[in-house]
């Protein structure tokens, strides 16, 4: 997954077909029906031409038949009337299939998009962090988009196309062998011209696409750096290199003109080709008096002929949606293979409220092996107590946090919530019941209510509000344009880094969590005001709950029951900050510094 | 088109190749004369095989004379798609070239205002619709024009009644494909709006994964994303009942006309005014004439959109930098000669007369006052947003200042050549950006040839020359995505060897030294000792260990000089910067006493 190579997908995997087949399997009722239809659109669709044939040979000819004026005029109006109702017959029915498959073809992707989705949101936060979003993106946007194609277009396209291939040749067999057999001697030698520059005009069309990708990347990287290469007086230079890049481009869509150019005359050269041989097959047979050909029947062939060479046509943008459509089917379950390392126990210990006695006992931890964060760490948090975790930058800190509410599982030793092993939980029940709250929060678009309550539909008004109340929030949330409701993120409005804090404590609180994690990194930018709002607010939201903070406001440290000091991995000390700071130790050096920083 | 002049017309990119539009067109005209003639073949065999004129010989006559006529008119074909392509894409290259010559010429103001995105899709996307609108547009426009004459003009002179028929129907086949057509585009443009609501939500929950997860909501997310998805499907389902049905219905719609011809034609073949071959002549016609009808609909929305992408493009093409060479009075030479002033005494390397900057309506520099003297270091410091880095880029004259003037060597920035003024300065920025190109080229990328004697000189200057050597080709090593991906220490490293390569009189660092850690940056600054003696430089930094042995340290807050002096004169003062020494000695207390 780390570097992303574009390849070319092979035409036909067995494992990925059997994956993507079993995604299929739910809806195999309408893909038969879509089938069915398909046949009997193809046997109606190549019966028409027979009946401008009788039309010709019946009713135009005048040598041809005995009947009077009268009786070929009628003949021809009911002619008419048949041709009008197969041809509606054809629409709807052509009409209910790809409307039947592009039904199923959209349920058979919503399947796949929710559970790439699903997984996605599932997957260990290391991937989540090697991988960059645009690219998680990818599987669930364009990759999952190509396989749509392949399930709507391409697969039923390909049957569609082959029933009407062989429903035409059978018609022409059944109308006349000599002409029909005449016509397939030479079938092979036009199919064979027309692959031939089909593929060249694929292999040029790959050669435009690359060279247009390389322009793009250059193009991008240059406008991005325009300024340094303003300053390094490069303009000239990159231009040059630039305008190579164009030409080639502009060279390679030459040669592809080239062979597109080729493409729509020689199909015509093909197809009068066809209609000559008939012209000169039928039209001899009808000098000698033929029984079987007709002009009639003369006439039915050319409008096969059309009727033939459309599928071939079509056929390698099939192959091509194909090939695409497997590399994306490889990718997607190359993701939906990914190890989620964060497990759920198979009979989880249900959760109806915490305690909050959070033990830690002989934690060894490391994000990549072997380079321990932690180290051996052990504590006891009692039920109630607020606990502040301090240390210099990389000590550990953090790492404590993400274990508590199992965003990583220990190496070695346990974390205990309430005396069972986090690990014994459904890990959504523990999250639910412990509430985080961190200095920049993730704010969603949508509406400030939205992003207290976090989409949870349960949680009122009345109570966002409250919680909102509580922590000191209410009053700015109301002075904004549309209070509750205004929109944030996205075309909305920008919110301060204070008045997020802020919202952050609201929307943890809301949920009324029993244990509270709390990431108090040290931030700039946030005015005095604000800050003492927030302070405030700390104190609230902490009483007479377990809370972890990570502290950096000297304020904060003070007002809690206990401090654990980390270095490198280790607990080194805790106690109170009065216990703490009456002796020389690495507390007090660690507290003179946080004293100097600005806020 | 708006009425507002422009010095770039579409025209007159179009009319550089005026040969190439005329033989195309003539081209376009042969071909649909001889596709238009081809039926009467048919029809005379059919004729003459119906009243029994016919021999085999005269049958097979018109079989090659078909096939001969058809060969024709392809190879027409052949070479009006090759030349009215290719004129598309010519035009395109011209364009596209064009274009990035301006966006070489344009400045800081432009690239702070608009987004690399939009940018990207003004030359891709915008340049495809023109490219289009010229090469399909002119190829399908003639077709369609030429063809629908020929062919109305032969019908109307074989039969009044069926070319009637006809006329009513072909038009009225365009306007409903365009109509649908047209239907086609809104429900798709909802669709799409759809998708960038699910593609945003996506992004939105996978950046946000650790308050997603935090909270325990995942089921939450996934039945919204499928609610949004539902949504989607509901749409697309609204699309394809108007985007299937397009193909069968202009199918429906030619039924209808054989039909039509079958009744119309048929009564007159019974009642004797009409052949057999003139009416199978005109079903041909109505086959002929299918694709240029609906290509017409679709001819149309090329020329909408290519109008709309042109102006667009034309936006770029008509900007205007605001910071460009004076206007030359013919004398570059000015410059040069203020530089040997009157006074015996050499003019400052660079020099502030109260400098104010205001950028987007705010002051974010105030009455700056500032001589650095030839061959001295100045030491910037000051919080994050207080204008350091503005500071730098109004000496190499990224922006202009609002009031007051910036002098290099004694002369004002604005009078000086940008390439000049350039040539004298060496500047590594605190985001250093390096393209994907081998590591010597970007360092020597202010060079006009890759020297691997200074390229090494200078690497070795700023401590990269030993990493050098673990990398896969050394200095040839390609850096980016695919190649090596360097450290941030190493990337400030590379952008400071890149500005020493320049061999500068003016040098400046802005503040390179923050991901290289205190070791390599005293080794840097030993090796500095001697390169910088003839050299101006001024080196921002938030680090005592880079500033102390600058002649002469500012310290810049929200815009203003605030203090200054050398490092022994401030640490005495108290203010920022000797707060800022305190936390850095008690911070490097911390990490290293056991």
């Amino acid at each position: 997954m780390q570097a992303e190579i574009e390849h070319e997908g092979k035409l036909f995997d067995h494992t990925l077909t059997r994956r993507i087949l079993a995604y299929a399997k739910p809806y195999l009722w309408p893909m038969g029906w879509a089938a069915t239809i398909i046949l009997v659109m193809a046997l109606i669709h190549s019966y028409m031409p027979i009946l401008i044939k009788t039309a010709i040979d019946e009713y135009l000819i005048p040598t041809s038949s005995s009947k009077d004026a009268d009786a070929r005029l009628s003949g021809l109006t009911g002619v008419g009337f048949t041709y009008l109702v197969l041809a509606a017959i054809a629409f709807s029915l052509r009409y209910l299939q790809s409307y039947l498959m592009a039904w199923t073809a959209e349920r058979i992707i919503f399947d796949m998009r929710s559970d790439i989705y699903a997984k996605i949101l599932r997957l260990p936060l290391r991937f989540m962090d090697r991988n960059p979003v645009g690219r998680l993106m990818t599987r669930v946007t364009s990759d999952v988009d190509a396989m749509q194609k392949m399930v709507s277009d391409g697969l039923v396209g390909l049957v569609a196309d082959l029933f009407a291939l062989i429903a035409i040749m059978g018609f022409m067999l059944y109308l006349s062998p000599t002409l029909a057999v005449t016509l397939f001697a030479v079938f092979p030698v036009l199919f064979g011209i027309m692959t031939w520059i089909n593929i060249n005009t694929r292999r040029a069309h790959r050669q435009v696409r690359a060279k247009q990708s390389s322009l793009n990347a250059y193009l991008q990287e240059m406008i991005t750096g325009m300024l340094t290469i303003q300053l390094f007086s490069r303009e000239r230079d990159v231009s040059d290199r630039f305008d190579h890049r164009n030409s080639d481009l502009r060279n390679s869509w030459f040669e592809s003109v080239r062979w597109v150019s080729y493409f729509f005359p020689s199909m015509e050269v093909l197809n009068a080709l066809s209609v000559a041989l008939v012209l000169a097959v039928g039209g001899v047979a009808v000098v000698q008096g033929s029984d079987t050909i007709t002009i009639g029947v003369m006439v039915a062939f050319l409008a096969y002929i059309r009727d033939f060479f459309r599928p071939l046509e079509d056929l390698s943008d099939k192959s091509t949606v194909f090939q695409s459509a497997m590399a994306s089917a490889e990718r997607i379950f190359g993701l939906m293979d990914q190890d989620e390392e964060v497990r759920e126990p198979e009979h989880p210990v249900p959760i109806e409220q915490f305690r909050g006695h959070v033990e830690f006992q002989s934690v060894w931890f490391a994000y990549s092996k072997e380079e321990w964060v932690l180290r051996d760490v052990t504590f006891d948090i009692h039920p109630g107590e607020s606990v502040a975790i301090v240390g210099a930058t990389g000590a550990g800190k953090t790492s404590i946090i993400s274990l508590i509410n199992r965003f990583y599982d220990v190496q070695r030793g346990a974390v205990r919530v309430d005396g069972h092993d986090v690990r014994e939980y459904s890990q959504y029940a523990l999250r639910r019941r412990i509430g985080v709250v961190i200095q920049d929060p993730f704010i969603f678009s949508g509406s400030i209510a939205d992003n207290i309550r976090m989409n949870n539909p349960a949680i009122t008004r009345a109570q966002v509000e409250e919680s909102a109340r509580y922590v000191n929030a209410h009053r700015f949330i109301e002075a904004l344009p549309d209070g509750y409701d205004a929109l944030v993120q996205e075309r909305g409005i920008t919110l301060s880094t204070g008045q997020k804090q802020l919202l952050a404590l609201a929307r943890a609180l809301v949920q009324d969590p029993d244990i509270l994690l709390i990431l108090d990194e040290a931030t700039a930018n946030v005015d005095t005001e604000s800050e003492q709002l927030i302070q405030d607010a700390l104190k609230k939201v902490m009483r007479g709950r377990t809370s972890i903070l990570i502290a950096h406001r000297l304020s904060t440290i003070r007002g809690v029951d206990r401090i654990m000091v980390m270095r490198q991995g280790e607990l080194i000390e805790q106690g109170t900050h009065r216990q703490l700071i009456g002796h020389e130790g690495y507390y007090r050096r660690l507290y003179e510094l946080l004293a100097h920083r600005p806020v | 088109m708006k009425a507002k002049s422009s010095q770039y017309s579409l025209w007159s990119y179009v009319l550089a190749h005026r040969g190439q539009v005329v033989q195309g067109t003539l081209l376009v005209a042969a071909s649909v004369a001889i596709t238009v003639s081809a039926p009467f073949i048919t029809r005379f065999a059919i004729d003459a095989l119906v009243d029994g004129s016919a021999t085999w010989p005269k049958i097979i006559g018109y079989a090659v004379l078909y096939l001969g006529a058809v060969a024709l008119s392809a190879i027409m074909a052949l070479g009006m798609r090759k030349i009215l392509l290719s004129l598309g894409h010519q035009v395109e290259y011209e364009v596209r070239r064009d274009l990035f010559a301006r966006l070489a010429l344009l400045d800081y103001y432009f690239y702070s205002r608009e987004r690399t995105g939009d940018l990207m899709t003004k030359m891709t996307s915008d340049l495809n619709a023109v490219r289009e609108f010229v090469g399909q547009g002119i190829l399908q426009g003639a077709r369609t024009t030429i063809g629908f004459l020929l062919a109305f003009g032969v019908m109307f002179a074989i039969n009044t009644q069926l070319a009637l028929v006809m006329l009513f129907l072909l038009p009225a086949t365009s306007v409903l494909f365009f109509l649908l057509l047209s239907i086609i585009r809104r429900r798709y443009e909802e669709t799409q709006a759809q998708f960038s609501r699910i593609s945003n939500f996506c992004q939105e929950s996978f950046a946000g994964i650790r308050t997603v997860r935090g909270y325990g909501i995942e089921d939450r997310y996934n039945s919204l994303f499928a609610g949004l998805n539902e949504h989607y499907i509901a749409l697309k389902m609204a699309l394809s009942r108007v985007e299937r049905p397009l193909w069968p219905v202009m199918g429906m719609f030619f039924s209808f006309g054989v039909v039509l011809i079958l009744w119309v034609g048929g009564r007159q073949v019974i009642a004797g005014q009409l052949t057999v071959g003139e009416f199978v002549q005109f079903s041909q016609y109505l086959f002929i004439l299918q694709w240029p009808m609906l290509a017409l609909g679709w001819t149309v929305n090329l020329l909408q959109r290519g109008l709309g992408s042109w102006d667009r493009i034309r936006a770029i093409l008509d900007a205007e930098p605001q910071i460009k060479d004076a206007p030359t009075d013919g004398s570059s030479t000015k410059a040069l000669s203020l530089t040997t002033p009157l006074t015996s005494q050499e003019p400052d390397a660079v020099s502030f007369k109260h400098v104010t900057l205001c950028l987007g309506g705010v002051e974010v520099l105030k009455g700056i006052d500032l001589q650095v003297p030839k061959g001295q270091t100045l030491g910037i410091t000051g919080p994050t947003g207080s204008g350091k880095t503005l500071l730098a880029m109004l000496i190499a004259r990224l922006l202009d200042p609002t009031s007051g003037q910036v002098l290099v060597k004694g002369c004002d920035v604005r009078e000086m050549r940008l390439g000049e003024l350039r040539a004298l300065i060496g500047m590594a920025p605190q985001e250093a950006f390096l393209f994907s190109d081998t590591l010597a080229n970007n360092i020597a990328f202010g060079l006009e040839d890759t020297n691997p004697d200074i390229v090494f000189a200078a690497a070795e200057l700023a401590e990269l020359h030993t990493d050098v050597k673990a990398f896969p080709d050394q200095f040839e090593t390609l850096l980016g995505e695919r190649g090596v991906t360097l450290s941030g220490g190493q990337r400030q490293r590379a952008a400071i060897s890149r500005a020493l390569a320049r061999d500068p009189e003016i040098l400046i660092l802005d503040d390179v030294f923050s991901a290289i850690d205190t070791q390599t940056e005293a080794a840097i600054q030993a090796r500095f000792q001697s390169f910088l003696t003839s050299r101006t430089t001024l080196i921002i930094s938030h680090r005592i260990s880079s500033l102390r042995h600058a002649n002469r340290i500012i310290v810049l807050q929200d815009g203003r000089i605030t203090q200054a002096g050398t490092h022994r004169e401030l640490i005495q003062m108290p203010g920022y910067y000797r707060e800022l020494d305190e936390i850095q000695r008690l911070q490097a207390e911390l990490e290293h006493t056991p």
